[in-house]
């Protein structure tokens, strides 16, 4: 199925044209480093470390619709990017770290959206919101880590 | 002054850390991590104070308390930037010197899109006080986030050269 999906036409086109390539990696770094930096920015503030004085519901709101908007398009070009070898990343156990760590953040993604109102109408934000703020965060360094890790270890993108 | 490049990097090569990043297997890669992760808080901040300056999204704020809100955790990202750039530089130095996209990447574009940075930042408190941006301040974000794509291209470039 994957290799088939690596031989079809565009797929075939895309991988082989230089330029086309080359601005979907773009994209994709582009909108990686937006969208984790945003959201990076809500869980710093949910620990305390950020924006201090701005209320945490006000920054949630300005940041994570920018934040969503540019993991959407981080997917979209990377399976575009996976797509042209596709039959050797769908295997490969350091991608499937990546994928597995890459999912549980958006999980924690999810939970500090949902739970940051709430969070901010507290009179302080409690401590284990901070727990999951800390955790959502370093979920993502650890995503970049197996991201980065995969041509390290398996030659691989 | 070339001469004395080809001889720095030569020396960056030789140094313990320089050399660490080349040969050790986790190194480098840990070394990349330090670069992406500090390349996501720097552009991710960058690009938010710019979308706000452009009007795109949200409006929940202002461009001047955004970039009061972001303006720490910006340049602690540019710091991290830097020193995996540097560490990751260390390892192959007198190959990246040689590197056309390198030298287009860190001698123009990099400069360039840091320094209208300085310019965007400095100029959104004023530009940023109301909710509409005026449109010296559309132009400017629109041209930073241009310009840091720029910048990726050149880096993405590197390896096909």
């Amino acid at each position: 199925m994957w290799e088939a999906l690596e031989q079809t036409g565009w797929v075939k086109t895309f991988g082989g044209t230089g330029w086309m390539y080359a601005s979907v990696s773009v994209i994709h770094y582009l909108t990686m480093f937006w969208f984790i930096g945003s959201m990076a920015v809500v869980d710093l503030r949910v620990m305390g470390i950020a924006a201090r004085k701005r209320d945490l519901s006000e920054l949630a709101t300005q940041l994570f619709p920018w934040a969503w908007t540019g993991m959407v398009l981080a997917i979209i070009s990377g399976f575009f990017m996976f797509a042209t070898a596709a039959g050797d990343w769908a295997p490969d156990p350091v991608f499937h770290v990546k994928l597995l760590m890459m999912g549980l953040s958006i999980v924690f993604a999810i939970l500090v959206q949902m739970f940051a109102p709430k969070w901010a109408a507290a009179p302080e934000i409690p401590a284990w919101a901070k727990v999951v703020a800390a955790i959502a965060l370093l979920l993502w360094i650890a995503t970049i880590l197996t991201a980065s890790e995969i041509p390290a270890m398996e030659g691989l993108g | 002054m070339h001469g004395l490049l080809v001889g720095f990097a030569k020396w960056l090569e030789g140094t313990p850390w320089g050399t660490g990043v080349r040969t050790s297997l986790w190194a480098y890669p840990f070394t990349q991590l330090i670069h992406f992760t500090g390349l996501s808080i720097w552009l991710g901040t960058n690009l938010a104070l710019d979308l706000r300056l452009l009007g795109v999204g949200k409006r929940r704020e202002t461009a001047a308390e955004l970039r009061d809100d972001l303006f720490a955790w910006n340049w602690i990202g540019f710091c991290i930037v830097v020193l995996g750039g540097f560490l990751l530089f260390s390892s192959t130095a007198t190959t990246f010197l040689v590197n056309i996209a390198f030298q287009w990447k860190l001698g123009f574009f990099v400069p360039a899109a840091l320094l209208w940075h300085i310019f965007v930042q400095w100029k959104a408190r004023e530009w940023g006080t109301t909710q509409e941006t005026p449109a010296i301040a559309k132009f400017s974000g629109l041209a930073e986030i241009l310009l840091w794509v720029c910048v990726i291209t050149a880096a993405v470039e590197i390896p096909n050269h």
